[in-house]
């Protein structure tokens, strides 16, 4: 990037970090919090559910902009020697490959 | 409450469909036409003008998504799995993950757009622009085909 913004450094980099965390929280299921919706109640991490199903889709969204946003502020603070050498393409490219992994490990479901 | 959720749900997407779309087609095919033909007409908007509504727009519907979660995982979701619709279920499942996904993109899409500072890069705020896009196309078609099968208020 040439003489990017902190923000646009900040933006680029979370982007990036939010689309890998977030695959990485799926796939380990590291929710922040659980959400039961049969009763209508939270729990810290990946409790099980009292009834019904459980519902993490909240929590790996959270994990993922909470790690995200820690990632993205430090690697603004940078000194911006560095941070100009930063593609500002790993802002699309890193989450497209995120959607193509998302299709593979979806595919059993189209394939039947 | 749900169905009326989901039918503000269902025409904010829209509006949101009609947003993206047109900054997406000024992007790929930017045109100055005023008159002419409809594409050209329909590609001839000011993209930047569009990016606060776009924003606003996808937190809104992702938040009323979310809503509406909640209410698909413990009854409309159990249709499609005994009714074996797994291709409508895997679909669901991957607009899930691209909302998700096009959360995080926001940020930057809106840095790209507004920014003077960001002038010089135009495939990046392009391909930004594309990949909501799709996102927003593929959460619309998806969640309209998991609603035809579950139907309103079954």
């Amino acid at each position: 990037m040439s003489a990017p913004s902190r923000f646009g450094v900040f933006a680029v980099t979370f982007a990036a970090a939010y689309a890998v965390l977030y695959v990485l929280a799926v796939d380990q299921n590291w929710a922040l919090f659980t959400y039961h919706p049969a009763t209508n109640t939270f729990a810290p991490l990946t409790g099980k559910a009292p009834a019904g199903p459980s519902m993490y889709w909240y929590g790996w969204m959270t994990t993922a902009a909470l790690g995200a946003g820690v990632l993205a502020a430090l690697v603004s603070l940078l000194p911006a020697g560095l941070t100009r050498r930063i593609w500002s393409g790993v802002a699309w490219a890193v989450p497209l490959c995120v959607i193509v992994v998302f299709a593979f490990l979806l595919k059993g479901y189209f394939l039947r | 409450m749900w169905v009326t959720l989901l039918i503000v749900h269902g025409l904010l997407a829209f509006l949101l469909l009609g947003a993206i779309s047109h900054q997406v087609v000024s992007a790929w095919a930017p045109s100055h036409a005023r008159r002419g033909n409809i594409l050209a007409r329909f590609s001839a908007v000011p993209g930047a003008g569009y990016v606060n509504a776009v924003i606003a727009l996808y937190i809104v519907n992702a938040s009323f998504g979310g809503l509406i979660y909640t209410l698909y995982r413990i009854s409309a979701r159990l249709t499609l799995e005994q009714g074996r619709f797994w291709k409508t279920f895997g679909a669901f499942e991957l607009k899930e993950h691209l909302v998700a996904v096009g959360l995080g993109l926001l940020p930057a899409y809106w840095y790209f757009w507004r920014s003077p500072a960001a002038e010089d890069h135009p495939r990046t705020r392009l391909m930004l622009t594309t990949l909501l896009a799709f996102i927003v196309w593929w959460g619309f078609i998806v969640g309209h085909l998991a609603n035809n099968i579950r139907g309103l208020a079954t």
